[in-house]
């Protein structure tokens, strides 16, 4: 009985596979080399902003262009956490102001990587994450959260 | 610790406001089919990001969304050994009620305590901001009952032990 | 209720009905149990209904045998005792024409049957500890470990030392509530025990399956999670033969039962609260569910209408 559970659409030649699902969404991928060395730059840069004092830097530095694509697991842990990096040493206090001055498509990757955040609670102080969001949340709406649900450019 | 907790419920009631837009959709696999699309998973274009929404590594929320349902998974608080044993009983009573608690999945998912299954039909006959108000209020009350149960469970046996010991001499 | 009753009531009750000399006596047929799976069996004579015959049944009567359970019941019953009805292990007949001098006396101690016929192998400890206390070089190797197995896969270990009696009992927690329940129990009985006011009570110990030092050499003990072994140790001052000794065999006795019987109650009482909390859930539940317009509606005037 066996043939019953082969999966016989996925035999079809219009099938629609994970593949053709991010193709459609991401565009071509770059290769890995090249995104893992763009993560690490971005890594030091953000660093030493920090570094000098310029949490706002920072922060939108770390936003900028996240990998995505579902080849790009260490990428993607390095980038989470260097975005981790600038949210916990950003005070509390300063949450606010700072969101404000992100544009859309920054609030919505920042979104991204609270819930990414979030996701692995023995790593990250979710405490910290749950501020941000509930900050994030009055700024840029709920459009935000679904924004970050629906698409499949995951971080 | 209580200084998280409003975030905490804070967050899980935007996300579930915002991920509860649900319409009807037939099987696209099975004729004349409609099933819960998070749970059959056959379908990967009707299926959305699943989010975690943590407070610490021991209570979290899944919340899983596809085009027609909703399935959000509870871990409860559980600090010691009794403490587990009140949420097990508590959470397997409920279950066992699933049928006068139509959103209730019967089985929780793994390495969570309760889980709600919630389709657009239910958000056809239902108040959707009522709906996600008694999923917030579950998990406030949830918390609450189970430390009060454990206080209770000390204090009688506190008495009980007491009450025996008087009798020696 | 907190304390559960050391006496059978239903011996006292019924006892006390045929006792009363305005009732006139008449036949009788009664079985019933007691705690710790005994069995008891009240019947009259054939034909002679003012004789009244008591049989007991316990599994562990052979063993309370070998640790004196005789010489006890003879003192407490002496002129009661029958040979014992077949299929029991102890009889006592009453002749309702002869009840001796203080029949409501007769009626407690009736009732105290099973728990006396326990208290042998307490008192032969309680007696043994005494003359060892007076010797000077005591042997720990004459001292006798008791074993009664009252009760299937659980039993009660009695042992004396020369400034102590320690008791063991082994019990089984059929589920892992009752055990973790059991626990708090124990955590608790030790706090309470720390308050001054408690601190001439027998000290009481719990370990989960690891049985304690005195009867590890023991074979055929169960190795699982759900075996846990309460040790009490009993200095003189807790028997100090009298009201005290009794007292104090008395509530051992009762220990496991009382015990069992309120991680029941806990149990119970966990439960009518979750039934409580579960129907509020379903109200705020309810609540998401819009009202119901397309009832009748009534006019001022009585007559209905339906709205569209």
């Amino acid at each position: 009985m066996s043939f019953r559970k082969i999966d016989i659409d996925a035999l079809e030649e219009d099938a629609l596979g994970q593949d053709e699902l991010d193709f459609q969404e991401i565009g071509e991928l770059r290769p890995q080399h090249e995104v893992e060395s763009q993560v690490n730059n971005r890594a030091q840069e953000v660093r030493s902003l920090l570094q000098r004092g310029n949490a706002a830097g920072a922060l939108t530095t770390s936003l900028q262009d996240p990998p995505y694509g579902r080849n790009f697991g260490v990428a993607k842990a390095r980038n989470t956490q260097t975005v981790m990096e600038v949210l916990n040493s950003i005070k509390v206090a300063e949450v606010p102001q700072l969101v404000k001055t992100l544009g859309p498509q920054e609030q919505d990757v920042l979104m991204k990587y609270l819930y990414a955040g979030m996701a692995a609670p023995e790593q990250n102080n979710s405490g910290v994450l749950l501020a941000w969001h509930e900050k994030l949340t009055e700024v840029a709406g709920q459009g935000c959260i679904v924004r970050v649900i629906t698409d499949r450019r995951t971080v | 610790m209580s200084n998280t907790l409003r975030p905490y419920l804070g967050a899980v009631r935007q996300t579930l406001t915002a991920a509860m837009c649900l319409e009807n959709f037939s099987s696209q696999v099975a004729e004349r089919h409609n099933k819960p699309e998070v749970e059959t998973s056959t379908s990967k274009e009707v299926l959305l990001n699943p989010v975690i929404i943590s407070r610490n590594d021991k209570e979290k929320v899944l919340i899983e969304t596809s085009v027609n349902s909703l399935r959000i998974s509870i871990a409860i608080k559980q600090a010691d050994e009794s403490e587990r044993i009140l949420a097990h009983k508590f959470t397997r009573f409920l279950t066992q009620r699933a049928e006068s608690f139509v959103i209730l999945r019967r089985k929780p998912i793994e390495g969570y305590d309760i889980s709600f299954l919630i389709t657009n039909a239910h958000t056809e006959q239902m108040y959707k901001h009522k709906l996600v108000d008694f999923i917030i209020q579950f998990m406030e009350e949830v918390d609450k009952e189970i430390s009060e149960m454990k206080l209770s469970l000390n204090a009688r046996l506190r008495a009980v032990s007491e009450a025996y010991l008087a009798g020696f001499n | 209720m907190i304390i559960l009753e050391y006496s059978n009531r239903i011996i006292e009750d019924t006892l006390n009905a045929r006792f009363n000399p305005e009732n006139k006596p008449k036949p009788i047929e009664m079985s019933f149990v007691d705690f710790d799976g005994v069995s008891y069996h009240l019947s009259t004579l054939e034909g002679q209904d003012t004789k009244l015959l008591l049989s007991i049944r316990w599994k562990c009567w052979p063993e309370l045998v070998s640790y004196g359970a005789n010489d006890v019941l003879q003192r407490e019953y002496g002129p009661w005792i029958t040979s014992p009805e077949s299929g029991y292990d102890f009889s006592l007949q009453f002749d309702l024409e002869n009840l001796g001098a203080d029949p409501e006396e007769l009626i407690k101690k009736v009732g105290l049957l099973k728990r006396n016929a326990m208290a042998a192998p307490y008192e032969r400890a309680f007696d043994a500890q005494a003359m060892a206390e007076k010797e000077e070089n005591w042997d720990p190797s004459s001292s006798q470990l008791m074993a009664v197995h009252y009760r299937d896969g659980e039993a009660v270990y009695i042992q004396h030392q020369q400034d102590r009696v320690t008791v063991i009992f082994s019990t089984l927690f059929k589920e892992e509530t009752d055990r973790i329940f059991a626990k708090v129990f124990f955590h608790e009985f030790a706090e309470v025990r720390k308050k001054s006011i408690f601190s001439h009570c027998p000290q009481v110990l719990y370990s989960n399956r690891e049985p304690p030092l005195e009867i590890r050499y023991v074979p055929g003990l169960l190795d699982s999670e759900s075996q846990g072994y309460v040790t009490f140790v009993l200095f003189p001052r807790n028997y100090i033969p009298g009201a005290v000794r009794e007292e104090t065999i008395s509530r051992i006795q009762i220990y496991r039962d009382y015990l069992h019987y309120h991680l029941k109650c806990s149990k119970a009482y966990m439960h009518s609260r979750m039934r409580a909390r579960v129907s509020e859930f379903l109200k705020v539940l309810n609540r998401a569910k819009p009202e119901d317009n397309s009832g009748e509606k009534k006019l001022a005037s009585g007559r209905t209408f339906r709205r569209s």
